[in-house]
């Protein structure tokens, strides 16, 4: 990985890519039209394939050739292929092919591993998420890990990496929310004005999903090309930190009190609070409630009745 | 119901029942049959299993669901043959929370567990149980997190019209009496030997399936099939529904599904629309069945975020008796909304069964939210919709 500046600024954020990319589990990748992943997707294949882990690829929407092209003579013979572009329902029946269909060619690829770190990467998830029943693609996907921690080598969590790559508008929020949920990190790719960008959400167990943001760009010899931020002719203004919602600001009565109200709130007492001078105000026979009376004057439509006063008998 | 029937002592009790009516009664009335638990005379003759009480309303056998704040809004616990579903929230992690504050109640307890799940193998996830919160600890503890919280407003004179101090107040603190429900501290593990001591049954879906790859066109799900098939076969095995008479202490059966629904069962109501709507509904009903005919109380966790079409939703609600929604902030604009700081998320009873009665047994507080602190979940009363620090 080339730093972008100065020594010091690429290696931290270099370090920081390191952590932020220690991708295990299953990793989404989801590009759109405007933003394609295949690229980012090469860079992480030559990423892992230099880090000395073994590398399988299930290849369907393009050619073997173009997938392999720019990567350079040593990565591709480290690359382990599975051709599903040229002959996809094996009508050639050339003895090559693996039974199964793709499922069984993600079964085969556990198999054939060695213990020991793996990364495999599917060309893409979309394809073959179009093709077959999405409950049983999700269900391969689980079980790669799984028989990847069974042939050995540690827990299945940090052996095993699937790459997928997922093209957005392809799918319906059911299968895309399906994958999401068994995925360990998505990276949705974005950009702004020429400037990639990478949505980083990592789910680890049991805690707090992590978001972060990387701006990048992929190098013609695959490698990553990080960057410190957006591009500064389109970065929006800073946003003044947004004020806070403030719950009594527009109310049809006042919360705040001003310093006279509060005194005479002070030393307001409460009706049913039990006060000494209002024990001795009761036990004394004051005068009558002075308090209030209600005068009534009865008008041309009252029938009062002195024998039937609430008017509810039916006499 | 018939789980309560069956926790008399059998025939000798109701015998005795019956010559005691006879003694004393002024009435031609004669007691036959089994007794209808609740009433105070049979209090003494039930045997009681550990970890049960009768519901204080209508005598319902009760479990505690692990959380017992939970416990209170449910009117106690969760009935003995009743379904308790949790919604999970969006990332799963405090559905998860509550799966295995209800299995770790059961270890507790002693009942037997069988914990269900496409996900994660059912031996790593009892491994990944919470440790009990110890009685002389936990005093402490609550006492500690009080004064954190009361420090900041001590300050601030309050007076309390006096109607305001009549409003109950949410159970905080723990429970006095007897061990009904427990606290755990979600930062430790149960110990080992808890865990090795307890009776387990484990359904890891991957395995018991003999092929992951068909597709089998019927309208229960495969997993669906085979995890009812497993139910029952360790309900009968076990003896909770009374077949066998059990020699030994009667005892509950806590079922614990983890993720129902999702598309590692087979089945993909969250993946499309139109997909087979009726495989997931058939599971329940039919689970219900082998519950209200055994000792055992089941909770599933089910992503219904991910559900795509809504008319399941409803369905699989009418058809579970305890529904519990959770809905997180994490990732919602409510996480930087000061109104929803003190909070991790809302907790929406969706709805509550009537057993064998005619009237909802529903808290009077309505808004609800819940905080994962340090050690402890626990669940408020959120006063206000809008004005939550407001001070009169």
């Amino acid at each position: 990985v080339t730093p972008s500046e100065g020594a010091r600024g690429g290696t931290g954020r270099q370090l920081e890519m390191e952590s932020v990319l220690a991708l295990r589990g299953l990793v989404l990748l989801r590009d759109s039209v405007e933003w394609e992943g295949r690229s980012l997707l090469k860079a992480l294949i030559k990423k892992a394939a230099l880090g000395g882990e073994q590398v399988h690829i299930l290849g369907c929407e393009v050619s073997e050739e173009e997938f392999r092209a720019g990567f350079d003579s040593s990565i591709n013979s480290r690359l382990v292929y599975y051709d599903f572009f040229r002959d996809p329902l094996n009508w050639a029946q050339t003895g090559e092919a693996l039974p199964g269909g793709p499922l069984g060619a993600l079964q085969a690829m556990c198999e054939r591993t060695d213990p020991g770190p793996v990364t495999v990467a599917l060309d893409s998830l979309s394809w073959l998420l179009l093709r077959l029943p999405c409950a049983a693609l999700c269900q391969a996907l689980c079980a790669m890990s799984r028989q990847h921690a069974c042939r050995g080598g540690g827990p299945a969590a940090e052996q095993l990496c699937v790459l997928g790559l997922l093209h957005r508008e392809l799918h319906g929020p059911g299968p895309m929310g399906a994958l999401s949920s068994l995925a360990q990190t998505e990276v949705t790719l974005s950009g702004t004005a020429g400037q990639a960008s990478a949505h980083i959400l990592c789910r680890r167990p049991r805690q707090r999903p992590t978001l972060e943001t990387l701006w990048f760009s992929v190098l013609p010899d695959l490698s990553l090309d990080l960057q410190g931020g957006p591009p500064l002719e389109s970065q929006p203004h800073p946003d003044p930190h947004t004020p806070q919602v403030d719950p009594a600001s527009h109310l049809t009565f006042n919360l705040h009190l001003s310093k006279r109200e509060r005194e005479a709130k002070d030393s307001l007492t409460l009706p049913f609070q039990f006060s000494s001078e209002k024990q001795q105000a009761l036990l004394r026979p004051g005068p009558g409630p002075a308090t209030s009376r209600i005068f009534y004057e009865p008008d041309v439509f009252d029938d009062l009745d002195p024998e039937d006063p609430d008017g509810d008998l039916d006499v | 119901m018939a789980a309560v029937a069956t926790c008399g002592t059998g025939a000798g009790s109701t015998g005795s029942m019956v010559a005691a009516g006879s003694k004393n009664n002024v009435t031609s009335f004669q007691r036959r049959g089994p007794r209808a638990s609740g009433s105070d005379s049979s209090y003494s003759r039930l045997v009681s299993i550990a970890g049960t009480r009768p519901s204080v309303r209508n005598g319902q056998l009760l479990v505690s669901t692990g959380l017992p704040a939970l416990d209170q809004l449910l009117g106690g616990g969760l009935a003995v043959g009743t379904v308790l579903l949790i919604e999970e929230d969006k990332y799963n992690i405090y559905s998860s929370l509550l799966f295995k504050y209800f299995l770790a109640e059961g270890i507790i307890n002693g009942h037997t567990l069988l914990v269900a799940s496409a996900k994660e193998d059912p031996a790593d996830i009892l491994q990944e149980l919470p440790a009990p919160l110890l009685d002389d600890n936990v005093k402490k503890d609550f006492d500690e997190d009080a004064c954190n919280h009361k420090t900041a407003e001590s300050n601030i004179k309050m007076k309390i019209a006096w109607r305001y101090q009549l409003l109950p107040k949410m159970e905080a603190g723990p429970v006095s009496s007897s061990r009904f429900g427990h606290y755990y501290d979600a930062s430790k593990k149960m110990p080992q030997e808890l865990i090795e001591a307890s009776k387990w049954h484990g359904f890891f879906f991957p395995e018991k399936s003999s092929s992951t790859l068909n597709i089998e066109p019927c309208s229960l799900t495969h997993g669906y099939i085979k995890l009812l098939q497993f139910i029952q076969n360790t309900i009968y095995e076990e003896g909770f529904d009374g077949s066998n008479p059990q020699k030994k202490q009667k005892n509950i059966l806590r079922i614990g599904i983890q993720n129902l629904g999702s598309p590692l069962w087979g089945d993909d109501i969250c993946c499309t629309e139109n997909g087979n709507s009726h495989s997931l509904t058939k599971f329940l009903y039919v689970l219900r069945g082998l519950l209200r005919t055994s000792l055992s109380a089941c909770m599933i966790t089910m992503p219904t975020h991910l559900i795509q079409n809504k008319a399941i939703i409803s369905r699989v609600t009418n058809l579970s008796d305890t529904v519990v929604g959770l809905e997180s902030f994490i990732g919602s604009e409510r996480e930087t909304n000061p109104l929803y700081k003190d909070y991790h998320g809302l907790i929406h009873i969706r709805q509550i069964p009537r057993l064998n009665n005619l009237i909802y047994d529903v808290s009077d507080v309505k808004d609800l939210a819940f905080k994962l602190k340090r050690k402890l979940f626990t669940i408020e009363g959120w006063r206000g919709r809008s004005f939550p620090n407001l001070k009169i």
